[in-house]
């Protein structure tokens, strides 16, 4: 530990020890199990580990033979131990405890606590909520009064941007302001092509061992105790950022943690930005903690905007689509026949009779089956590994009361464009949870003033579960919805987890991903 | 891995044998099959089969309404004769438009939807076309507007779409923009030819790009595999990646750890390069690498030289 402690503004360094006495250390650890827990100690011996996380070794002159973990001499020794560990059964207590009061008793690094904590999710992949934000490049003011304003943003920019790990890093540490402190660990996940960024922080002006010493008497409010993790995740080539709710060891308010992510939402635009260009974050309306589905619906490839059915056209080995090939496309789904079949579908009249012979239930059942390959495409399948477990959708829509509808008879269109047009707004009372409706609403009020005779309740609709879009398309194979009639918003192709529904379309997205 | 080889024992690698055998002769099967089929494709649109088709069909009208398997045959070979010629000019005007109808029951305009294909080439094949589908979803307007694509965003699908596909304007009549009016007019005027030239442009851009990184990879990983014969004292560049979303950054790792950036323009022509070695920058390495070359693609066979 440096002997003086002068506030500063730099970022603490990986190499600074944190006390094994600290609970949260001991909590850190306690969440690997077994396995990852050795294999992790084990690259913390690696020799080129050696300046971030250095084990307690024994000298040659002393000799405490009463130790309860006896000192290693070397690292060799120390990691036949580990390996020999891994080799036979025990507990995970037997692990902790050694690497607390044994190797590295003297304090584990921050370093090696970020790793203990990036293990912990990858082990548990789904233990963080990732939301979902794009960066938006802004207009450059073009006179220093504009600059004042509010800025907007530059739609017929043709730049990309761009993503530099260690520029971004330092430029975010200039964003950090000076009584708090931060450290950062970049990492790649194996599998998933995207960086990942874990901010530890801590309320200190300090970046040395005061910052996160547990003794600093009635100062114990600037504690480890009071820090917070932030994980921010930037997908290869694609112009989005997933930012993590932030994870605290110990008590804090939700407020504090809303603000201190307020503060990176603030922060990480003005580190990409650059001068003379701007860039600003655009939430996109997508929350889950399944970072395949994040990658698949804002990442680099060509799914983003076309999802549900349209996934056929995005799909990369599906069929071959190569002009240069003779066969004609096989049915069922090539992209007329999908299309065609469905339209035709839909001003068929659906049979409702109750006696249904078995061999037209086995029709029925085909043809639900073929409805919601049509409508899904190759997506929403229940062991795709892109599950959403929660949606919410606000509709805004009236509740039209047709005769027709009543009565059982054929399929209506639920509306039709006249009667769109007159719809208007609720002007409801708004909860907090519904600021992203409030945004989206904001987006296109075009069609304000309008008839009153309209009943509009507010339907708001939470949908829960592993996989919530593989659900529905096994309503629908099951004919339980009608996969004709369904709304577009319930195939997930409009990518987005929050939402208000006008004229049964999302507002505001629509789906683009422009 | 070392588990398996444990395993291995006289009785399975005859097992592994049968099993390599049904594999293969599986393969086979699939590939017989292909070929069966493209055989029929070709059959099928052949002058003769068609007059002789055509004929009988005809013959079958005169002689009974029914409709026999010379009709079905009849109407595959119109399919196939379509399918044909769409593929031709898929292959030849490589943008290409189809109808699409939207599933979605409260889609615009009806679910009529038109979808734009675009086929691009990298490394001697078609790759998988992009698609754009647009939609009219303004009212009293026919203006379109960019409704699903299969873009990825690497292509500034969205910065084309704002210049020549700009929405109408939200209020006519409003007084407040008066004199926005005869910038607006004009400004307003979508432009779908040129929004789909522009868009095909940057496609074949990236996609030139992509590929020739991809060809740069190739030869630094054959160089790297002859390393070994050679004397280890040159330093030679072990790998080659694109640094960017776009594929115009490149970075260029040696086997000494110096470490480069080179930076090309949307056409693939050079724009500079920076290397950083031990001792700072190193611009003799810069030298020995571009020279005098102006384009990405010389590079290639500067690197297949050394």
């Amino acid at each position: 530990m440096a002997r003086l402690s002068v506030p500063t503004t730099a970022r603490l360094p990986s190499s600074l020890p944190v006390e094994t006495s600290n609970n949260a250390v001991v909590k850190l650890l306690n969440r690997l199990s077994r396995p990852s827990l050795l294999s992790m100690v084990l690259d913390w011996l690696d020799p080129t580990n050696q300046s971030l996380c250095p084990p307690l070794l024994q000298h040659r002159d002393d000799d405490e033979d009463d130790d309860l973990y006896p000192l290693a001499s070397s690292l060799e020794e120390l990691r036949d131990i580990y390996s020999d560990m891994q080799q036979r059964k025990g507990s995970k207590r037997e692990v902790v405890d050694r690497i607390v009061e044994g190797d590295w008793r003297n304090g584990v690094t921050l370093y090696q606590l970020a790793m203990a904590d990036i293990q912990y999710l990858y082990d548990h992949p789904g233990s963080l909520k990732w939301t979902a934000y794009k960066i938006q490049r802004l207009k450059t003011p073009s006179s220093e009064d504009g600059a004042e304003g509010p800025q907007k943003p530059d739609k017929e920019c043709l730049a990309i941007p761009r993503f530099h790990p260690s520029t971004f890093v330092q430029n975010l540490q200039a964003e950090v302001l000076p009584d708090v402190k931060a450290h950062y660990n970049l990492d790649r996940p194996e599998g998933l092509p995207l960086w990942l960024l874990r901010i530890f922080i801590v309320d200190s002006p300090y970046n040395t061992g005061l910052a996160v010493s547990n003794r600093t008497g009635e100062r114990a409010a600037t504690s480890f105790d009071a820090s917070r993790t932030v994980y921010i995740a930037f997908p290869d080539a694609a112009p989005h950022v997933y930012l993590s709710n932030s994870q605290s060891t110990g008590a804090t308010t939700t407020g504090e943690s809303k603000s201190l992510r307020a503060l990176i939402v603030e922060g990480i635009p003005k580190a990409m930005s650059r001068p003379r260009e701007r860039y600003a974050l655009r939430p996109a309306g997508l929350a889950t903690r399944n970072l395949a589905e994040l990658l698949h619906a804002k990442g680099a490839g060509r799914t983003n905007a076309a999802g549900g059915g349209w996934s056929i056209y995005a799909a990369e080995n599906q069929w071959t689509d190569s002009p240069l090939n003779p066969v004609l496309p096989t049915p069922p789904l090539s992209d007329e026949d999908a299309t065609e079949d469905l339209a035709g579908g839909a001003r068929e009249k659906r049979p409702f009779s109750t006696k249904t012979t078995n061999d037209k239930y086995q029709q029925e059942a085909k043809r639900a089956r073929l409805v919601a390959q049509a409508r899904f495409g190759d997506s929403a399948k229940a062991d795709d590994g892109k599950g959403i477990e929660r949606v919410d959708v606000l509709v805004e829509d009236p509740f039209t009361v047709t005769d027709e509808r009543r009565s059982g008879g054929g399929v209506e269109d639920v509306e039709d464009d006249n009667s769109s047009q007159q719809r208007k707004r609720a002007h409801g009372r708004r909860s907090g949870v519904d600021l992203a409706f409030e945004r989206a609403q904001d987006g296109d009020d075009d069609d304000d003033g309008g008839n009153a005779r309209d009943w509009k309740p507010r339907v708001r609709l939470t949908f829960h579960g592993s996989h919530v879009f593989a659900g529905i398309r096994q309503l629908v194979e099951a004919g339980i919805v009608d996969g004709e009639r369904m709304p577009g918003w319930m195939t997930g192709e409009e990518g987005v987890t929050i939402g208000a529904v006008r004229h049964g379309r999302i507002r505001g997205h629509k789906g683009s991903g422009l | 891995m070392s588990s398996r080889s444990r395993d291995e024992s006289p009785d399975l690698s005859t097992a592994d044998q049968l099993d390599d055998e049904i594999a293969s002769l599986r393969a086979q099967v699939e590939s017989l099959k292909k070929e069966l089929k493209i055989q029929t494709s070709t059959l099928m649109v052949s002058e003769p089969t068609r007059k002789l088709l055509q004929d009988r069909s005809k013959k079958r009208t005169v002689n009974s309404l029914e409709s026999g398997p010379v009709a079905e045959l009849l109407k595959k070979s119109d399919e196939q004769v379509a399918h044909q010629q769409q593929c031709l000019y898929r292959s030849c005007a490589s943008i290409t438009s189809l109808k699409i109808r939207d599933p979605d029951p409260n889609a615009v305009d009806g679910g009529n939807v038109l979808g734009l294909r675009f086929e691009v080439m990298s490394k001697a094949r078609f790759v998988r076309p992009y698609y754009i589908m647009l939609n009219r979803p303004y009212p009293n307007s026919r203006h379109l507007r960019v409704h699903r694509h299969t873009v990825p965003p690497c292509v500034p699908l969205a910065g084309l779409a704002a210049r020549h596909l700009p929405a109408p304007k939200p209020n006519k009549g409003g007084g407040g923009d008066a004199e926005d009016d005869e910038g607006g007019e004009l400004q307003h005027q979508q432009d779908l030819p040129r929004f789909a030239r522009a868009l095909r442009r940057e496609l074949v851009r990236y996609q030139n790009r992509i590929g020739i990184i991809g060809d740069l990879q190739k030869v630094v990983g054959s160089n790297n595999g002859q390393a070994g014969e050679r004397d280890a004292d040159a330093a030679i560049i072990r790998d080659i990646s694109p640094a960017d979303a776009e594929a115009k950054q490149i970075s260029v790792e040696w086997s000494d750890g110096k470490a480069g950036r080179l930076i090309i323009d949307d056409d693939g022509r050079i724009i500079k390069m920076a290397v950083q070695g031990e001792h700072g920058r190193d611009r003799g390495a810069v030298r020995d690498l571009i020279g005098g070359n102006m384009r990405i693609e010389e590079l290639l066979g500067q690197l297949e030289g050394t």
